[in-house]
């Protein structure tokens, strides 16, 4: 195991990793669609920004949450702001579950994951679909959705992993 | 019931309001600031879309550089599967190249015959002038279809320049920026192509299936019928929205849910540079003269007499030069008249010379026959059988081998 030392500018780095992590993908657009399955496709900011809002990642700002929303949008060419509105929507579902949970439970998460990126899809496809005439394929979102369920349970136990190095 | 109320209400309070202490904005300003984003990209206003233009910029440039570590990997590995095919490819390749070489010099020439009609029609030619363009970001969304050009306003690029990939249609321009600019894809669901299918010269659109090919829509039904497969679709220039003439894909009619499918030429997600038509309008000279004319003549009659005086001019011409005509046929005929005259002259010259050869030709056959057969046909005074030498009687006997007749 990689051990850093504290106040070291490679641990700062480390602990800014979500971040990074978070900027990467939306610049990178990384969703690994370009493997070219059919409608295969996932929401990585998504599951990254509800697992870090739900343990209150003291590095995970909700300001460059909202910067990287903004960025998504300039790169995909969605109009400004909606997913910065998505972004910031799932901190507060987020940061309300972690209010609520005296006791966590990563399949109760889980589920209120779906229920939640579920009604942030519905959002993102009505605005787009009433306000702004974007000819939207809905079976896109639902397996998008379908995917970044599925995901998250993988990606949770490395960024389990990961708080976890940080404790240590 | 009411502990749990103000329980929800404190949850909801606590997660739109605290703020921890790491945090500058509270949720619920973001929230806000979000709306407040959305609501104003859709303004206008001149100040929004600068701020917005120069937000693209960065976004676009730093997506760029982020990207290099997954393009380079893409890359390789489309490489050494290229590499791979590499001999196959190239003899394939070969033959098409020459099949296409003979074929560029027709269409050629029927482009330039389309440019000259085309002036004539309009008024005006087109000048166009493509320029090439990197593609910086070519990040597929799942729901929308487009690619960043590294070409803005900046190079005269405009909102709707059609975007080609060799000289196969990509897509066009919908958002320009001061160096960069957001391509459309055909696939994208929100792309609609007017398009002609031939053979049948049936008319439709094609709407991109978010996916890697479009869709037939928009046809009447009896006309379906007329399309076939492989059949070629190219932009019909409808609605001007593309020029005529682009190349877009062949049909494909082999789908299982039976749609019309159009294949596209060009593989949008290998796109590394395209070319951009920029257009400028010049007026033709035709069009300049009859606009100047038209500002002479304002009155309906100065036109009519401009017109007969026209007329009369032409048929003045002509005549002048039918006359011409006449006169150069007549000169013609006399001289042909004194040719034949000389040619009948030397006929009949030739005719005697001919006579005067067969005379010549009997008379030596005379003398020759004369020579052997003589003593036979001249009259002797004891048997008067024979003739004497130089009467008709003679000659006949000698020309007969000195047979004499009864």
């Amino acid at each position: 195991m990689i051990r850093f030392q504290k106040k070291n500018l490679l641990y700062k780095v480390y602990t800014w990793l979500p971040i990074l992590a978070l900027f990467i993908s939306v610049f990178n657009e990384f969703d690994l669609n370009y493997l070219n399955i059919d409608y295969f496709s996932f929401n990585f900011p998504f599951i990254l920004i509800f697992y870090f809002a739900l343990k209150a990642y003291q590095k995970f700002d909700y300001f460059l949450v909202f910067l990287a929303g903004l960025f998504n949008d300039a790169v995909v060419g969605l109009p400004l702001g909606i997913s910065s509105l998505s972004y910031i929507l799932i901190c507060i579902f987020a940061t309300y579950l972690r209010n609520i949970t005296i006791s966590p439970n990563l399949i109760k998460d889980w589920f209120y994951f779906l229920f939640i990126i579920s009604l942030i899809n519905s959002i993102n496809f009505s605005v787009l679909f009433l306000f702004f005439s974007y000819e939207l394929d809905i079976t896109l979102f639902i397996v998008n959705n379908f995917f970044t369920f599925l995901f998250y349970i993988i990606f949770s136990i490395f960024f389990k992993r990961y708080l976890k190095s940080l404790d240590d | 019931m009411a502990e749990s109320r103000d329980d929800f209400i404190i949850a909801i309070r606590s997660a739109f309001l605290k703020k921890s202490t790491k945090q500058k904005f509270s949720l619920l300003t973001l929230v806000f600031f979000s709306v407040f984003i959305i609501v104003l990209s859709n303004l206008n206003f001149k100040a929004i879309s600068v701020t917005k233009s120069i937000i693209k910029e960065i976004v676009y440039r730093s997506s760029f550089i982020v990207s290099i570590p997954e393009n380079f990997i893409k890359s390789s590995y489309l490489n050494l599967t290229e590499y791979t095919n590499f001999y196959k490819e190239f003899k394939i390749t070969k033959e098409e190249l020459d099949q296409l070489k003979s074929e560029n010099i027709s269409t050629q020439i029927i482009k330039s015959e389309n440019d000259e009609l085309k002036s004539l029609i309009d008024g005006y030619t087109t000048t166009s002038n493509k320029i090439l363009a990197k593609v910086i970001v070519d990040h597929e969304s799942p729901f929308l279809r487009s690619i960043i050009i590294n070409k803005g306003s900046k190079e005269k690029i405009k909102i709707g320049t059609n975007i080609y990939d060799r000289s196969y249609l990509v897509g066009r321009v919908i958002e320009v920026n001061y160096t960069n600019s957001r391509v459309l894809l055909l696939t994208d669901l929100n792309s609609n192509i007017p398009v002609s299918i031939i053979p049948g010269n049936v008319q439709a659109i094609v709407v991109g299936n978010g996916d890697k090919k479009g869709e037939i829509r928009y046809i009447k039904n009896d006309l379906i019928n007329k399309i076939e497969n492989k059949g070629i679709a190219y932009t019909s220039g409808t609605g001007s929205i593309f020029k005529s003439g682009i190349p877009v894909g062949t049909v494909d009619l082999k789908d299982e849910n039976e749609k019309i499918l159009i294949n596209f030429y060009s593989d949008f997600t290998q796109l590394k540079y395209v070319f951009a038509e920029i257009d400028e309008l010049v007026p033709t000279s035709v069009e300049t003269k009859e606009n100047d004319q038209t500002e002479v003549s304002s009155n309906t009659e100065q036109i009519k007499l401009d017109l007969i005086s026209d007329e009369l001019q032409i048929l003045e011409d002509s005549n002048t030069k039918f006359l011409e005509e006449n006169k150069e046929l007549n000169t013609l005929t006399n001289e042909l008249n004194k040719q034949i005259e000389i040619l009948k002259a030397e006929n009949d010259f030739q005719k005697n010379v001919i006579q005067q050869h067969n005379l010549d030709q009997e008379e030596l056959e005379f003398l020759r026959l004369n020579l052997i057969y003589s003593s036979k046909c001249q009259s002797k005074k004891l048997f008067s059988t024979g003739f004497k030498v130089g009467t008709p009687e003679y000659k006949e006997c000698i020309m007969r081998k000195g047979k004499i007749s009864d």
